[in-house]
């Protein structure tokens, strides 16, 4: 066992924050190491210190026992050091084999047939198939994350970082994706996979370091004795025991929400929902499960009145509101908690307390007359704020000010906020850490058992839903499929239906 | 309808297409690579201007070097501006036009020798016809066969994910707008050489025809030159059509000379084609 990658001491700050603080990280080689750790634990910093992307204050890098300091990623790549981050870096109006040679073009002229020929071998060794001259932007998610580590192949990376992988794959495709990573390790090649999704790390790693709050906190081999299981994992990452969620059955109330045949178009003309027909009753929180794209966005823009209808009704409290529009709908109760929230959530120059009413002031008690009333106002925003603890420095100050957790933390809060009805979420706990997300589902799901209303979540993160929501429901390819009697909590089961593999 | 002559029709055309050519070319790299130019009208006036000086006092070839010079050092403001100062495109673009026809205008009245108005040392033609025939067939197999082009496309769809693959962005585009300068300075030098003196606003509005030439081939280079000589084509129409009688109606003259202003204005209007556009123009 050979140590490839050593990082010691490694410490960075921004301004007054410290980011990391003395952080070690030794990895074997040929081995799939993960590094889990909460939003802003640092595992992306220490990554981005690994591959070029920013400098470490203080600290020792030694790759094959050489000190380096890389001063960008082309210096990181050259010593086979490569990442594929979150957001895929392809860029879909070239072909597949444009994106793969980008930046590492086999020379001044491009002889296509024998870059092509390169290429196949390449995907060949890894059990993938391209046609490389189509556009990439028609590769699914699973498709492109392939051509993301065939990018890293094609530089001669042998040490490659994977920033949360499986983020946006069906559970199949993740699963089809660690067969591919054991492979490469099998080969010589060493995989630093950053993650929050444990059962991964238990399953596929062999060795996990845990970062919590920019230090050091567990390092452990997996599969030895003394193998951490998941609640340990979650222990040290949080930093406490945490609780075991129980979801208390609760017996449907009447309908609230009932979707008939729904057929949406979307954005580019298609038809994106396909007839969905679904039915939410009182006090219950239903998770949608699928891969991003399936549809799942222009059914919430069809339910909270913006999307094009082509068919099928929308009934809320039984009665037909297909026709209705947004501001119609949000005095009928319907909320959303958008996915993405600085663009669609918020206004991020306003300050915490306009944006507390945004969207809800045209309601009781927001209205009085033609004005707005303000003490009302600095009310709700006191209390939105409190709801998960948003942390901030004043509710005058903008909504810039806020971290990204911090806003998600304030947008779903508001969805909460005077007397919803429906409240439609897409992705509700994103870019929040585990006591936030615990604390956004319990929410939910007290409002909806309190105040008999009911929810639609959208996540693509399936183990997440399961263990959160009344019932999970997936979604593909713009229809809807519930799971077979008796399979209701079957994570593979609606995985396969997930992919419409059923 | 009066006498159409389709022999003078062919023969004229290509020469009215030649400077269109050059300037969507110019237009070609400038907007592949995300920046929005406007301001090809500007480049190519500056070029007109300082040719025609230049020519006069030094010889043709210096004229054209001069020419290209002054058209780059435009392109050149315009890469400084919009990627050093992050101005605005279309904002920057207008001021390069403004300064151009001010600068223009300025040179010819400052350096003009009254006594020499006479004809300027001219290039044989056929540099030109040469030069603006193989260049989109040059571009169309740099950017689909080299380094430097798969480069230019990628910056001008999306810069940011470029740059994580190593790419430098901002070298990228202050390359495509050097060419712009050259391709601009040619068809300017061409315009002169082709009507023998400068006049103040010679271009006439052809950096926009180019551009909107440009918008209709979809950014690539054969069908933007295919557009270039239809516009061509109904200029030298234009042209044959003044002063003749259509169905028995005198047309004013006004009409016909609107035509190509028309076309274009209708492919600048973004009904035909714009949802080909490079994904990443105009991001920073």
């Amino acid at each position: 066992m050979s140590t490839i990658v050593s990082m010691t001491g490694i410490t960075r700050r921004f301004g007054a924050v410290t980011a990391l603080d003395q952080v070690d990280l030794q990895v074997e080689a040929g081995k799939i190491h993960a590094l889990v750790g909460e939003n802003g634990a640092g595992k992306t910093t220490l990554m981005r210190i690994l591959y070029g992307g920013l400098d470490a204050d203080a600290g020792v890098i030694e790759v094959e026992g050489q000190s380096r300091h890389f001063r960008n990623s082309a210096e990181a790549i050259a010593s086979g050091i490569g990442m594929v981050s979150q957001h895929y870096s392809i860029i879909p109006e070239l072909t597949c084999l444009q994106n793969l040679m980008l930046g590492a073009e086999p020379g001044l002229w491009i002889a296509e047939r024998d870059a092509e020929a390169r290429a196949t071998e390449l995907a060949t060794r890894m059990g993938f198939e391209f046609s490389w001259r189509a556009p990439a932007g028609s590769l699914s998610p699973a498709g492109a994350q392939k051509l993301e580590i065939l990018k890293l192949l094609w530089r001669q990376a042998r040490i490659m970082i994977l920033d949360e992988p499986t983020a946006m794959l069906s559970p199949a495709d993740g699963d089809a994706l660690f067969v591919s990573l054991k492979q490469l390790a099998a080969e010589g090649d060493t995989i630093i996979l950053v993650t929050h999704r444990l059962p991964e790390v238990l399953q596929h790693c062999s060795h996990v370091t845990v970062l919590r709050g920019g230090r050091n906190v567990a390092h452990a081999a997996i599969g030895e004795h003394e193998t951490p299981d998941a609640a340990q994992l979650a222990a040290w990452i949080v930093g406490h025991e945490v609780p075991e969620v129980q979801i208390e059955a609760v017996a449907p109330g009447k309908p609230v929400l009932e979707i008939r045949s729904l057929r949406v178009r979307g954005d580019r003309g298609e038809e994106a929902v396909k007839g969905i027909s679904l039915r939410l009753h009182e006090g219950e929180v239903v998770g949608l499960a699928g891969v991003d794209g399936n549809g799942q966005r222009e059914l919430f823009q069809a339910l909270i009145g913006v999307g094009t209808v082509l068919e099928g009704s929308v009934l809320l409290d039984g009665r037909d509101v297909t026709r209705d529009g947004p501001v119609e709908r949000l005095r009928q109760g319907v909320r959303l908690i958008p996915e993405d929230r600085h663009e669609e959530g918020v206004v991020e120059d306003w300050s915490l307390e306009l944006n507390a009413a945004l969207g809800l002031q045209r309601l009781e008690p927001l209205r009085s007359g033609l004005w707005v009333d303000v003490g009302e106002r600095r009310a709700l925003a006191g209390a939105i704020a409190e709801r998960f603890r948003t942390k901030h420095g004043g509710l005058g100050l903008p909504m810039r000010s806020l971290s990204g957790g911090n806003q998600q933390r304030f947008v779903a809060a508001r969805a909460l906020a005077l007397k919803p009805r429906v409240i439609l979420a897409f992705q509700p706990t994103r870019g929040l850490d585990i006591e936030g997300t615990l604390a956004v589902y319990a929410a939910l799901r007290e409002t909806c058992r309190r105040e008999g209303v009911c929810a639609i979540v959208v996540s693509f993160d399936l183990d997440e839903l399961l263990e959160q929501c009344d019932r999970v429901v997936a979604i593909n390819g713009g229809a809807l499929f519930e799971p077979k009697p008796g399979e209701e909590r079957d994570r593979a089961a609606i995985g396969r239906l997930m992919v419409g593999a059923a | 309808m009066g006498s159409f002559d389709l022999i003078l029709l062919l023969k004229t055309a290509p020469g009215l297409s030649l400077a269109l050519l050059l300037a969507a070319m110019g237009g070609l790299t400038s907007e592949r690579s995300g920046i929005i130019n406007i301001a090809l009208e500007g480049k190519m006036l500056i070029s007109c201007c300082v040719t025609a000086l230049m020519s006069v006092a030094f010889g043709p070839w210096i004229g054209l070097l001069g020419g290209i010079g002054a058209a780059v050092v435009l392109a050149m403001l315009h890469a400084v501006l919009t990627q050093m100062y992050r101005v605005d495109h279309i904002v920057s673009g207008m001021a390069i036009n403004i300064i151009a026809f001010g600068a223009s205008n300025f040179l010819d009245k400052k350096f003009t020798d009254i006594n020499r108005t006479g004809e300027i040392p001219q290039l044989p033609f056929e540099f030109y016809y040469v030069a603006a025939f193989a260049l989109p067939l040059v571009l169309w197999l740099y950017l689909r066969r080299t380094k430097g082009g798969l480069r230019l496309w990628a910056v001008g769809n999306d810069p940011d994910k470029a740059r994580q693959m190593g790419v430098d962005p901002v070298k990228v585009r202050y390359l495509a707008l050097l060419a712009t300068g050259v391709f601009c300075g040619l068809a300017g030098a061409w315009l002169v050489t082709n009507a023998g003196r400068f006049v103040d606003g010679m271009t006439a509005g052809r950096g926009f025809i180019a551009l909107a030439a440009l918008i209709l081939g979809g950014w690539r280079p054969i069908p933007a030159a295919l557009a270039c000589i239809a516009f061509g084509l109904l200029d030298s129409i234009q042209l044959q059509l003044q002063g003749s009688k259509l169905l028995g109606a005198g047309i004013p003259s006004q009409f016909w000379n609107s035509l190509p202003y028309l076309a274009t204005l209708i492919a600048l209007a973004g009904l035909l084609g714009r949802n080909r556009a490079p994904a990443g123009l105009g991001k920073p």
